[in-house]
Parts: C-alpha cells; structure tokens; sequence
C-alpha cells in the first residue's frame, strides 16, 4: 500500500505512530493521530489539535455521565497496529490521488483522506475547535 | 415563566438520561480509549507490584496469551 507514497507521506504515517499515538498513550494508530501529524500540511497549531481532540474526548464521556478521565500515558507501544479509523483515511487518501489523477500520495492526499471524515473523533473534535473540516480541505 | 423554565429542566434532564446517537457513539469510541489507558496503567502498577502475568489475566477475565501478548512488549525492561 506505501509503494506509492511519497517520503513526505510516509513520514506523516511514521510521525502517526511513533510520536502522536505514542504520546496519547494510545493502543493503535487512529485517524485522529493522522490528523496530528498533519497539523503543517492543514496549517493549523499541533497544540490546537491536541486540546481539540481532548476536549472531543471530554464532551464525548460527559455526555453519558462519565468523568473519569485517562491517567498519563505510560510505557508506550512500540509497533501500532493500524486501527480501522486510520486505514478508512489511507484509503480515502488513495482515492482522493486517483480521483485527480496523481500518481503519489501525498501528505495532501493524506490530509483529504483524514478531512473527507463525516462522522467520528476527528470531525466531532474539529467542530468543538471551531474548525471548518470543508474550509480545511479547500485551503490544502 | 415557571413553566419554561421547567420544561427546560426537563429538556436538560432528558439529553442527561439519553444522548443522542452521535453523542452514545462517540462516548462509546472514547470510553474504549479510556478503557485501554486504564488497562494500560493498571497493567504497568500491578506488575510493578509483583502481580504474575497469570494474576493480571485473570483480574482482567482475559487469558495469560492475551495479556502478555498486548502488553509484554510494552513493559519488558530492558
């Protein structure tokens, strides 16, 4: 599936993995941890993100009267399994390549892919942030 | 007056009691997520409190496969 990514793309995948999901203490690589690592590519703060996708976290627990929230990230993985949210924006990436007929994917590519998201982490945690996920993807 | 504001209690108390299906999905994504930082930090004190692999497993309901396969990697000292 990498054979047509370009370095750039495949150091966003790598970025995911070993810092983003890394440092959320998170179990598998998701699209949110995509997003992250393309917070230059979308031109937006990776500290914005971050406190986006902890608020999402928040407003999402309270919402079924939970409040306990995660303890401090711990050893962390050393591989990542690709979970299914990330693999749904690889493939959206692809498709978004092949839809203008570029050979390569890009981080551009990658960051339509994570934007293309209609429901789950991502758009939810862009809205809370007051982030157009549609403004984002025209200003790529 | 009274009688607005009431109704918006009821409303309030209603979206407590049930969130909509957006909202019931995405706690459900993030409760897992919270779910495994649990396990995570769980995992990591038990065994640094001399837990076997087997007493963690079962605590956790799961096979001793299961727990050292997700987390022996993680937690081997090295």
């Amino acid at each position: 599936m990498f054979e047509r990514f370009t370095k750039d793309a495949r150091r966003v995948v790598l970025r995911a993995a070993d810092v983003e999901a890394a440092a959320l203490g998170a179990s598998a690589i998701e699209a949110e941890h995509l997003l992250l690592a393309l917070s230059e590519t979308i031109g937006v703060e990776h500290d914005t993100l971050v406190d986006a996708l902890e608020a999402e976290t928040a407003a999402s627990l309270d919402a079924v009267g939970v409040s306990l929230r995660p303890p401090p990230p711990g050893r962390h993985r050393r591989r990542f399994r690709m979970a299914t949210s990330a693999k749904v924006a690889m493939h959206r990436a692809v498709q978004a390549a092949v839809a203008t007929k570029d050979l390569e994917i890009t981080p551009k590519h990658l960051a339509l892919g994570v934007l293309k998201a209609e429901v789950g982490t991502v758009p939810r945690a862009l809205a809370l942030a007051g982030l157009g996920r549609e403004a984002l993807a025209a200003g790529l | 007056m009274v009688a607005g504001s009431t109704t918006v209690d009821h409303l309030e108390t209603a979206a407590a009691i049930e969130p909509s299906p957006e909202d019931a999905l995405a706690a459900v994504a993030a409760l897992r997520r919270l779910a495994d930082r649990v396990e995570d930090d769980a995992v990591e004190r038990a065994l640094r409190d001399a837990w076997t692999w087997a007493q963690v497993a079962e605590a956790l309901g799961v096979t001793k496969q299961a727990v050292h396969k997700k987390h022996a990697k993680r937690l081997r000292e090295d």
